[in-house]
């Protein structure tokens, strides 16, 4: 999408021009990453990206790539093991960062005295239910309503891998591949590789499979598409490539 | 102290399994290199290497000073290393970690100490004013391998550096401007390079060259050494770690010296390559007596 | 070796950092990481706030007391615009590297660092701003800066601006004033003899400089002015190197 007025370039301190902010009757004007709401109807951009509304549901945002992940409640995240403490464990979201705090009761079927062990340097995928700035984050292993998994809790072999936030954020939409142009797990998997994936909204992917070479054919292209912004052709070029190379 | 990230027990276990099959994580062979890239600056002595994602900028200066009262023939060369936070967050300023120490000590006996640098050439009035040379090397981005990478951009930019003309007359020293005199390359005598390896396994059986941040991490043993093209050895350096087969550091020698004839020939193409780059339009250009019509 | 007029710019150069830039004007290049909010130590943590910490490290040498002086006036103004306050206890942590100064081929390089310090304030303030937008650091405003020397010519004084080492060395006086995308004057240092009416007038050029409006057209425009007190139109060029950052990352869209 170009950049142009109706989605115009935003720089921190802009002032964003009225007929942009999308209006609704009944629900209020949700603000999303990069905008700050200044009391009475000041809304001002806080980073440099493109200025997204979405006049269906009401909201509006800052698209934009790069820089540190900041937790926010209801992502889904791949945290690392620092240290267990009496009733929880330590997990750190981002290298250099304060840990965020995960219950030893947070996973599915746990009671004081069937509770997982894990160790320190371990991997889970988990998701974030409280983030402000004032506290450490908090983390569930489980579904708050059903008491299931879901898929969350240790990952266990594999590898993990560092990507954007952008890419990301892509990865984890509905449609991967008509909104966020991105198809290249799904190519390959399509050409016969088989493993699973988990996607971290701070920039982590965990790759499990039984060949080590798959794992490594993935992070591969992951890391490619990542750093050279490739698009959805040169996605299908570059798996074509990779999988020729491993034969 | 700064946290320093910690791989997780999956990264770890991933990486030495996938060694036991001989796959690195870049797809790369044992013993090769990532792509290594030098460019000069537009002042003379600024050389900047990148090796993969590990960045390195070295810069050489001089300036006249007096001599070390025990050295009154010799003139003073000094290589500065200081890791900032630019590196890694985990490194922070005035307070060196083993890493720098390490570095530090390394480059020493490799340029230093190797005598790669003539030293008596740097003297201007013997016992009362020599050349003090000084080259900063700055590490702009660490993933892996800093020690190799550093000590080419320290030969790159000491071999790229003019300092400035001089001349005696009647125990005058004048020190002559670039503007009035071109200035003048150092006395260098031969370009030591260091290859690192790095080991892997219970009996450091598994060695590989060029380890990035993540290999680093996770390797039990390392071994650096030193040496130029004609196959002078200007030290080895295997600080602790698992004891490793002497019949595998050989080999590791002999492959070492193959990496460091490629860095030799590599360089000078560079160097010649700015010469050019210099001289192209350039003040020779400027220097000839012919009138253009 | 010719000194470019128009400043240059690149986001993002180095793969490790948070957010990083590059930047090159009139013989000064300047790489720039960001990281953070990272952990801060436990002597800089702030209760309410982010604590900024800026590095400026020199191409040659320890650097010293000239530094320390560049790393808190940089501090001061950064803080000014980060919203701190989104990330109490943490740290933002901004690294400048000198790679180059501009060279004078006339005089010899030790007597020529000690008159630097002032003209390359402007290039490390405009490095770390371009480096923080990298970064997606949230920020109140962005900023631009310039550097003005007061002459006096024919007993009449004249503005230049960006003035190279000598034009510096000959000057009365020279003024660094940064601007954020607001207007408002965030950073003012002076240095020499100079009356309320002088500094008056480098006020209105460097304002002019840093505060142009910005016009539709894409590229570096210089700012239309008498002789001497013309100079690249920053925020535009801001704008500009940001729109080809964004619509880079962006082109999945």
């Amino acid at each position: 999408m170009e950049v142009d007025q109706q989605h115009p370039l935003v720089l921190p301190g802009d002032t964003i021009d009225p007929s942009l902010i999308p209006t609704h009757k009944k629900q209020p004007l949700r603000l999303g990453p990069g905008l700050r709401h200044i009391p009475p109807n000041a809304i001002i951009p806080t980073v440099a990206g493109q200025l997204i509304a979405d006049h269906k549901k009401n909201s509006m945002w800052v698209e934009y790539n790069g820089g540190r992940y900041i937790p926010s409640p209801n992502d889904l995240v791949i945290g690392q093991i620092v240290r267990s403490a009496a009733d929880l464990y330590y997990v750190n979201l981002t290298p250099y960062t304060s840990s965020a705090t995960l219950p030893q009761l947070a996973f599915e079927g746990a009671t004081k005295k069937t509770r997982p062990i894990l160790a320190p340097g371990a991997l889970i995928y988990a998701r974030v239910t409280l983030a402000n700035r004032h506290m450490d984050a908090e983390l569930e292993c489980v579904s708050g309503s059903t008491g299931k998994a879901e898929g969350l809790g240790p990952l266990t072999g594999g590898m993990a891998f560092d990507v954007s936030l952008g890419l990301a954020r892509r990865l984890l939409m509905a449609r991967s591949r008509e909104e966020g142009g991105v198809e290249v797990l799904e190519l390959l998997g399509g050409e016969g590789l088989a493993f699973e994936t988990a996607v971290g909204r701070n920039g982590r992917v965990w790759v499990g499979s039984e060949s080590t070479k798959t794992v490594i054919a993935v992070g591969r292209a992951l890391r490619e598409t990542d750093e050279g912004d490739l698009g959805v052709e040169q996605q299908r070029k570059l798996v074509k490539r990779l999988i020729r190379e491993m034969r | 102290m700064p946290r320093e990230a910690e791989p997780s027990l999956n990264e770890r276990q991933f990486v030495l399994q996938a060694l036991q099959e001989n796959l690195r994580l870049d797809s790369r062979e044992a013993d090769r290199y990532r792509p290594l890239e030098v460019t000069f600056g537009d002042e003379y002595g600024v050389a900047k290497v990148s090796l993969g994602k590990t960045r390195v900028l070295a810069k050489a200066s001089a300036e006249v000073t007096v001599p070390y009262a025990d050295r009154p023939l010799d003139g003073v060369f000094q290589i500065a290393t200081e890791l900032s936070p630019m590196a890694s967050p985990s490194f922070e300023v005035n307070r060196p970690t083993e890493t720098e120490v390490l570095l530090s000590r390394l480059l020493e006996k490799t340029v230093r100490r190797s005598g790669a640098l003539d030293t008596e050439s740097l003297c201007l009035v013997a016992g009362q004013k020599c050349w003090s040379v000084r080259v900063d090397v700055h590490v702009l981005s660490h993933d892996g391998n800093v020690i190799d990478a550093s000590c080419f951009a320290v030969v790159a930019a000491l071999r790229h550096f003019r300092k400035p003309d001089t001349s005696i007359e009647g125990g005058i020293l004048t020190v002559y401007t670039p503007a009035e005199r071109e200035p003048v390359p150092l006395g260098w005598l031969h370009s030591p390079f260091c290859v690192t390896w790095s080991y892997f396994g219970e009996e450091g059986e598994m060695a590989l060259l060029d380890a990035t941040r993540a290999e680093e991490q996770v390797r039990v043993g390392s071994c650096t050494i030193s040496l130029n093209r004609h196959g002078e050895i200007c030290q080895i350096a295997k600080l602790g770690g698992t004891p490793v087969e002497a019949v595998i550091l050989l080999q590791c020698t002999a492959i070492a010296l193959t990496k460091v004839k490629e860095f030799s020939a590599y360089l000078d193409k560079k160097l010649a390559e700015d010469i050019k780059r210099r001289d192209a339009g350039g003040r020779s250009a400027e220097l000839t007596a012919e009138n253009d019509r | 070796m010719t000194v470019s007029a128009a400043p240059e710019a690149a986001l993002s150069v180095l793969p490790r950092a948070d957010g990083s830039a590059k930047y090159s004007h009139a013989g000064y290049t300047i790489t720039a990481s960001v990281n953070g909010p990272i952990e801060a130590q436990r002597r800089d943590e702030h209760p309410y706030e982010a604590h900024v910490d800026v590095v400026v490290r020199p191409a040659a040498g320890v650097g010293g007391t000239r530094e320390r002086h560049l790393e808190s006036v940089l501090q001061s103004s950064l803080t000014q615009i980060i919203l701190v306050k989104n990330f109490p206890r943490a740290l933002i942590q901004i690294v400048l590297q000198i790679e180059s100064t501009p060279g004078n081929d006339y005089v010899n390089t030790k007597l020529f660092q000690a008159s630097l310090n002032f003209s390359i304030m402007p290039a490390l303030f405009q490095t770390a701003v371009l480096a923080l937008l990298s970064a997606a650091v949230p920020m109140r405003a962005t900023a631009t800066a310039s550097v003005v020397a007061v002459v006096s010519q024919d007993k009449e004084k004249k503005l230049i601006v960006d003035p190279s080492a000598r034009e510096i060395e000959a000057a009365q006086s020279v003024h660094v004033l940064a601007f954020t995308s607001h207007d408002e004057l965030l950073l003012a240092e002076s240095e020499g003899d100079f009356s309320v009416k002088e500094w008056d007038d480098v006020y209105e050029t460097a304002k002019k400089i840093c505060c142009q409006p910005e016009s539709q057209k894409a590229g570096i425009e210089m700012v239309p002015d008498d002789d001497n007190a013309r100079g690249p139109d920053m925020r535009q060029f801001l704008r500009s190197t940001l729109e080809e950052k964004v619509a880079a990352d962006l082109h999945w869209k």
